[in-house]
Parts: structure tokens; C-alpha cells; sequence
């Protein structure tokens, strides 16, 4: 380290600017946290089962955890600095940028989201918290909440259809075993 | 006599890596603070590699990184770092040469 280089690492420490520190060498290197709550809120972000993005007050990606990763099928990196709105589709982006431009704790907004591959994704997104101008957005795949509205609509109307088919079922019955095997079959690739 | 400080060339690539803890405060700072002062003035001529060393702190490693957030200039040459989350415009402008001393 150069006398310049451990002048400005001074120089941010006493500022306040920095909140974390890389210690140890080689295969001990890790990262200490000044805020040691920060590891557990962090391990809670990854895991869990909803997408998490933080965006600044522009809209654009400051972070985003592994699951929204998934969910649009691209990895950390080039998600970055994007603009959050690029992910929704075109019909959808108006309603998105006004969702960021007016996001209060707890607003919500339905759209679909482009995804590297496969159909575009229905997502709830919630503005969970904003702080420092950062808002903290969570991103909830829609797919298992519509799958199961088809799957109590599909009952009613199988119902409704044996209720209709008098003594001779057998063929009603037919047609709604094979619309739940279509049902099963999504539940399926949906994991 | 007055210290000059090189100007960038108009067509010069910026190539910035900056270095982060996931979404802490400062890096989540850092990142937003950069990438508005690069819209400002390094529009259209600049890239930005974010390297998570919470993810892989052995990265750390390749510029002798040791206090996060820390911005690195890679290109132009020579290599600069800026240590903190950029929330001194006129500091980074002067560190990434942008701006006279």
C-alpha cells in the first residue's frame, strides 16, 4: 500500500464512509462487517423465498438477492445499475413507474416481468421499507398463488358438471381428471 | 506554478470496478453515488464491474482491497482507488482525475 492509498483509507475510515473491512490472507480472506446485524438480515435476504431488490431512488438496481436472480434468469452482475422498469413488460412499465415514483411502505403493484427465458413471470412487487432515499422492494412470484385460484375454479366447475351429467358421469368425469393432470403437471414444473 | 491534472480525452473507455459488502448501507451509497457521477461525466464511455466480496472475499485479493466500499480505476492508467461511498462528488472527481487537485 502506498503512502497515498493508506492517506485516503484514513481518510475514509474517519469520514464514516467505509462499513466493512477485508481481513486475514489468502484462503482465511473474509469480510468483517462493522454493523453485526447486518450478517443475519443479509442471510435472512438470501434465503428466503421471495425476490429482493434494493433500488435507489431512481429506480435503478443497487442489489438484488439470489431468488430474484432466479426469477429473471440472470445473474448479479448485469443486473446492476439497471433500471427496474427494463424488467417489466411493455404493457406493464407505466404501471411499474408509477409504483416506484409513489411507492409508500406497503403499496403494491401486479406486472409481468421479462425473463431470460420461458413466458414473461406474474409478480407482486411491495415496497417492504425506504431508507435513505433506498428503497427495499420484495418480489413475489404469482404462479402458485394462480395456479391455485384455477384449481378451486376447476373444482367449482367439475362439480357443477357432474351435478349437470344425470346417471350417465362417466365422461364428465373423464374431462375433469385429464384438466387436474394439466393442473398437476404445472404444480409440477413449478417445483 | 499550478499542479495540472490530466483531462480525460473525450473518446478515453473508463473501465471502474467497485468493490461491495452485498447490500450494506455504504455499498448500496456507493454504487448509486458512482453511477450518477459517471451519467454526469463520463456518459456513454464508461463500464462498471461490481465485485460482491461477501460472495467471494478471495477477490479481494486482486487489487488489495481492504476496507469496503473502494472504488478502483482500472482504466485509464494508472490504476486509482477511492476509498468510502462516494458521497464527496468533488473528492471523487479530483481522485478519479476528473477534476484538478
Amino acid at each position: 500500500m502506498t503512502v497515498e492509498e493508506a492517506d485516503e483509507l484514513r481518510r475514509a475510515i474517519a469520514d464514516g464512509e467505509v462499513d466493512a473491512f477485508v481481513v486475514g490472507a489468502e484462503r482465511d480472506r473474509r469480510v468483517l462487517l462493522l454493523a453485526g446485524a447486518y450478517h443475519r438480515y443479509r442471510e435472512l435476504v438470501e434465503r428466503m423465498q421471495q425476490g429482493a431488490v434494493s433500488a435507489n431512488a431512481r429506480g435503478n438496481i443497487l442489489y438484488a438477492n439470489q431468488r430474484f436472480c432466479e426469477l429473471i434468469g440472470a445473474p448479479l452482475l448485469q443486473l446492476y445499475t439497471r433500471p427496474l422498469e427494463s424488467f417489466a413488460i411493455a404493457d406493464d412499465r407505466p404501471k411499474l413507474a408509477r409504483f416506484l415514483a409513489n411507492a409508500a411502505y406497503g403499496s403494491q403493484v401486479e406486472i409481468g416481468i421479462e425473463r431470460r427465458e420461458g413466458p414473461p413471470l406474474p409478480v407482486r412487487m411491495s415496497l417492504a421499507s425506504v431508507v435513505d432515499d433506498y428503497a427495499a422492494i420484495l418480489v413475489t412470484d404469482l404462479r402458485p398463488l394462480r395456479l391455485q385460484q384455477r384449481t378451486v375454479e376447476l373444482l367449482a366447475s367439475i362439480r357443477k358438471t357432474l351435478e349437470g351429467a344425470g346417471s350417465e358421469p362417466a365422461a364428465a368425469i373423464d374431462a375433469a381428471l385429464a384438466q387436474v393432470a394439466a393442473l398437476e403437471r404445472e404444480a409440477q414444473d413449478l417445483g | 506554478m499550478e499542479a495540472t491534472t490530466p483531462r480525460p480525452a473525450s473518446h478515453e473507455k473508463w473501465e471502474l470496478r467497485l468493490y461491495t459488502a452485498g447490500q450494506s448501507p455504504k455499498s448500496l451509497a456507493a454504487l448509486d453515488n458512482l453511477q450518477r457521477l459517471c451519467d454526469k461525466h463520463l456518459a456513454g464511455r464508461y463500464s462498471i464491474e461490481v465485485i460482491d466480496l461477501l460472495k467471494n472475499p478471495r477477490l479481494a485479493k486482486d487489487d488489495e482491497i481492504v476496507a469496503i466500499p473502494t472504488l478502483v480505476r482500472k482504466l485509464p492508467e494508472p490504476l486509482r482507488k477511492i476509498v468510502g461511498d462516494l458521497s464527496n462528488v468533488d473528492r471523487t472527481l479530483v481522485g478519479l482525475q476528473l477534476k484538478p487537485r
